[in-house]
């Protein structure tokens, strides 16, 4: 009957979250960056060079920024492919000690929009200039456009704040220690297997990683590595302060996944339009939310305990965080919100509330900011998923307290 | 029994010294002394006497040095490194003014004597010309190959200035390398001359690209050592919380000593004083963690000698399997004595209390203490690589000291780790500074702190 209840709740709550009317704060992308990048192989000129294999992209204002490079490395090919009509801004980066740092008559037509006027090559060292009329093109790189940068998301404070409370939750799990939670240790220790396996899709969520001059390979291998050894210090984590067994709070869930879509909406992660450009954007989107879930059940166990010294601070500091959280946290909203609701329950709760707020906002930030259809099937399956995990551990636990509680026998 | 101990301490202590002077002897950058001589000729010729004893500091071009050991592999690329590539040579400067670049073997690269109150009449471009390749014969082996490619003149000072660009061809250098020379003449005196080299984009570019290559990957290594220091300071917290004995004098000390040499060293993780606190708090920490085997720091410096030999013969291997790694050791920003001991011991007062005490004390409770050595092995082996052809070499190299480092851990703790990997660095880059007593002197501190540990007389037990 509770399980009825708060699933009707919790669709009641989402549909006032979806149904609200929210004006976006960041412009929606209506198409994967993979249609993107076809449209630019499509209608940029081939610019006398091999492109070489998508590496990379990152979601700028209204276009998707793409990233290029041959296997070779010694050049990468950048291009911002607005979503609607408009001119696509290109970019090429080379080595600079490249002696094939020489541009094509092509791509000097192209830069000069001179097409036919470009008159005898020069070659120089380490690039090739060419006359046009009375004037001189050098041939050096980078050459095209400036391309259009995402603004700054940081919110070094609030962050600050965050891991300060990531380790206060380390010490007081291990202070004052709960009964550990087999189940959140194998969640976290699954979902990290699960990354490690979409882990060759990865890198192209870090552009920034591929360099000229340095091979694709060597870049995916450096991302791996740090993703490794991130991943393998979570499950760590998870070993040494692990969190503390609870039922799952089915009447409170809903309300944490409508805080947290609600709060995807009017402060929507834009990173997480990137992931959904992946093709194994599901699992990554689970593995994510089940890491960052756990993560802020962690946080939330750390400043459950410090405001642990009088009712009126913990009351006085968790409205402060909360309120704080929604009026400067930007992008980070939904982590202190998430990181709030945790401390705000008792303390088996914590995760599950963490993860509840966390599942939401994932949802709504790409409910907002994701709007081709692929997209928007995963994170419909995305939810109805983490409903569906919410349900199975809560009828199991039922199931096992229903066990526990039969008279023995003689 | 104890007697038998003793005598093979002695032995090893004898065995490491003898091994670490062969390592040193003969090992280092020459020319420093003769680089004054021949700077002091080359002005003579132009008809200028310097005055005072000069001041030769070393310098070079990392890059162009590797590019040429890599594109003419063996001893002739060192050569042409060291002498008519000009990518290391000794900066020869006079007290009384003049100054020069010498290469290490020898060739003068670079000139510029002071302006002269008379510098003899101004000649036409026409008449200089005769004077100014004449200049040229002198500062190029092989003038025919060279030829004018333009010519400037202007007035300043009451007098005409010639200014000549020459190109040369590859000549010695690799085929599609080129070689400049830029010559200056004031009235009818030659005043300076400078020699440039211009890589094959290619040849540049496979080591460029290595060290961009290995400058990544050196990121997640880094990270590993943060999410390591994080795993640090909670232990510290909780070891506050419980009232466990911890070591804070001795870590206070071995942290100012932290500090204070990678203030010298030329390179640091990050800043020499958080360094510091980071190596204070690992090693006060070390008493709680009592899983961690016993510190025997004697056995230390004859296990770095060890390792400095089995580094130097994996280079030597890789090149003579074909593949390349550089011979010109790199070039420090600076050549003083302290400069060998700071940037020798600075990572190993970092890097092994963190990759051979902090992460085995804290991992082994899930991965064990081996399997914890064995995870900080890669990490430690992306810190410091050299470009090698093939890449995977490098890591390949690195990979066995650290693991050699871990089993040193193994049997004699962080304490013999950090000796072991002080004297293993000392002795391997005493290579990339001049040859001379100081700099071996300091080389073998190490081995010589070992050595009389070994034979220190202990209790019989």
């Amino acid at each position: 009957m509770r399980l009825l209840v708060g699933g009707g709740a919790t669709v009641a709550l989402a549909a006032v979250a979806l149904l609200m009317s929210v004006e976006p704060r960041f412009p929606p992308a209506w198409r994967s960056p993979i249609h993107a990048a076809e449209q630019a192989e499509r209608d940029l000129p081939a610019l006398g060079l091999l492109w070489g294999k998508v590496r990379g992209w990152t979601r700028v204002g209204t276009g998707w920024t793409v990233l290029w490079q041959p296997s070779h490395g010694m050049w990468l090919v950048s291009a911002w492919v607005p979503d609607g009509p408009g001119e696509i801004k290109w970019r090429i980066d080379a080595a600079p000690w490249l002696p094939g740092v020489r541009l094509s008559r092509a791509a000097a037509e192209v830069l000069t929009a001179a097409s036919g006027g470009v008159e005898q090559a020069r070659e120089r060292l380490g690039r090739r200039d060419w006359q046009v009329g009375e004037s001189r093109l050098l041939g050096a790189l980078p050459a095209g456009g400036e391309l259009p940068s995402a603004r700054s998301l940081r919110r070094p404070v609030i962050l600050a704040v965050l891991v300060g409370l990531l380790l206060a939750g380390a010490v007081s799990r291990h202070l004052v220690p709960g009964v550990p939670s087999r189940g959140w240790r194998y969640s976290v220790f699954s979902v990290v297997l699960l990354l490690v396996a979409t882990l060759p899709e990865l890198p192209a969520l870090a552009p920034m990683g591929f360099q000229p001059g340095v091979r694709p390979w060597v870049a995916e291998l450096a991302f791996g590595t740090a993703a490794v050894l991130l991943l393998g210090a979570l499950v760590y984590a998870s070993q040494r302060f692990p969190a503390t067994s609870g039922s799952p709070p089915v009447a409170w869930l809903p309300l944490a996944l409508a805080v947290g879509t609600l709060a995807g909406r009017f402060e929507p992660a834009i990173w997480l339009v990137n992931v959904a450009g992946l093709t194994l954007r599901l699992p990554v989107l689970v593995g994510l939310a089940v890491l960052a879930g756990w993560l802020a059940g962690l946080a939330g166990n750390g400043l459950r305990e410090l405001l642990r010294f009088s009712a009126l601070a913990r009351v006085v500091g968790l409205s402060l965080l909360g309120v704080a959280g929604v009026g400067f946290g930007g992008t980070w909203t939904g982590v202190t919100l998430a990181v709030v609701s945790a401390a705000a329950v008792e303390r088996g709760w914590g995760t599950w509330m963490g993860m509840g707020v966390v599942w939401g906002w994932f949802f709504g930030s790409l409910w907002v900011v994701a709007r081709w259809e692929a997209a928007l099937w995963s994170v419909l399956v995305f939810v109805l998923l983490g409903c569906a995990v919410v349900a199975v551990a809560h009828l199991a636990r039922a199931d096992r307290s229903a066990t526990s509680e039969s008279p023995a026998l003689p | 029994m104890f007697r038998v101990r003793y005598a093979l301490q002695v032995l090893l202590a004898a065995a490491s010294l003898v091994a670490a002077m062969a390592l040193v002897k003969s090992r280092g950058v020459p020319g420093g002394v003769q680089a004054g001589a021949l700077a002091r000729a080359a002005f003579a010729r132009l008809g200028y006497e310097p005055l005072g004893e000069p001041t030769a500091t070393f310098e070079g071009d990392q890059e162009l040095a590797w590019a040429l050991e890599h594109a003419r592999p063996g001893p002739a690329g060192v050569k042409l490194a060291r002498g008519q590539g000009g990518a290391v040579r000794w900066r020869v400067m006079f007290p009384g003014g003049g100054e020069a670049q010498v290469t290490v073997d020898g060739v003068i690269w670079s000139l510029r004597r002071p302006v002269p109150s008379d510098p003899g009449p101004a000649l036409f471009p026409s008449m200089a010309r005769s004077r100014v390749e004449a200049a040229v014969a002198e500062a190029i082996p092989d003038p025919s190959a060279w030829g004018l490619v333009r010519a400037q003149s202007w007035r300043e000072g009451g007098h005409i200035w010639q200014r000549g660009w020459y190109v040369g061809g590859a000549g010695e250098l690799p085929s599609g390398w080129r070689r400049e020379l830029e010559l200056e003449m004031v009235g009818s005196t030659v005043v300076s001359w400078r020699r440039t080299v211009h890589p094959l984009g290619t040849d540049l570019g496979v080591v460029t690209g290595r060290m961009a290559e290995l400058q990544l990957l050196r990121r997640p290594a880094l990270l590993g050592l943060g999410i390591l220091v994080i795993g640090v300071f909670v232990a510290a917290a909780e070891s506050v919380a419980y009232r466990e004995s911890t070591a804070i004098s001795r870590g206070a000390a071995y942290g100012l000593v932290t500090a204070v040499a990678g203030s010298f060293a030329s390179e640091t993780l990050v800043a020499a004083p958080i360094q510091g606190v980071v190596a204070a708090v690992v090693i006060a920490l070390l008493p709680v963690w009592t899983e961690l085997p016993l510190t025997r720091l004697r056995f230390g410096p004859a296990a770095g000698v060890a390792l400095a030999a089995v580094t130097l013969a994996g280079r030597a291997y890789t090149l003579g399997a074909g593949g390349w790694t550089p011979v010109t050791p790199p070039v420090p920003g600076d050549i003083g004595p302290i400069r060998l001991l700071a940037d020798s011991w600075a990572p190993a007062l970092v890097e092994e209390p963190l990759l051979r005490g902090a992460l085995p004390a804290l991992a082994a409770p899930i991965v064990g203490w081996w399997g914890a050595a064995l995870l900080a092995a890669p990490v430690g082996a992306l810190l410091h690589p050299l470009p090698t052809v093939p890449l995977a070499a490098s890591f390949a190299l690195e990979l066995v000291l650290q693991v050699g480092l871990a089993v040193v851990a193994r049997f004699a703790g962080v304490g013999g780790a950090v000796l072991a990997r002080g004297t293993c660095e000392t002795l391997v880059r005493r290579a990339s500074f001049p040859v001379g007593s100081d700099w071996d002197q300091m080389a073998l501190i190490g081995v010589i702190f070992g050595a009389v540990l070994l034979l220190w007389p202990r209790r019989r037990e």
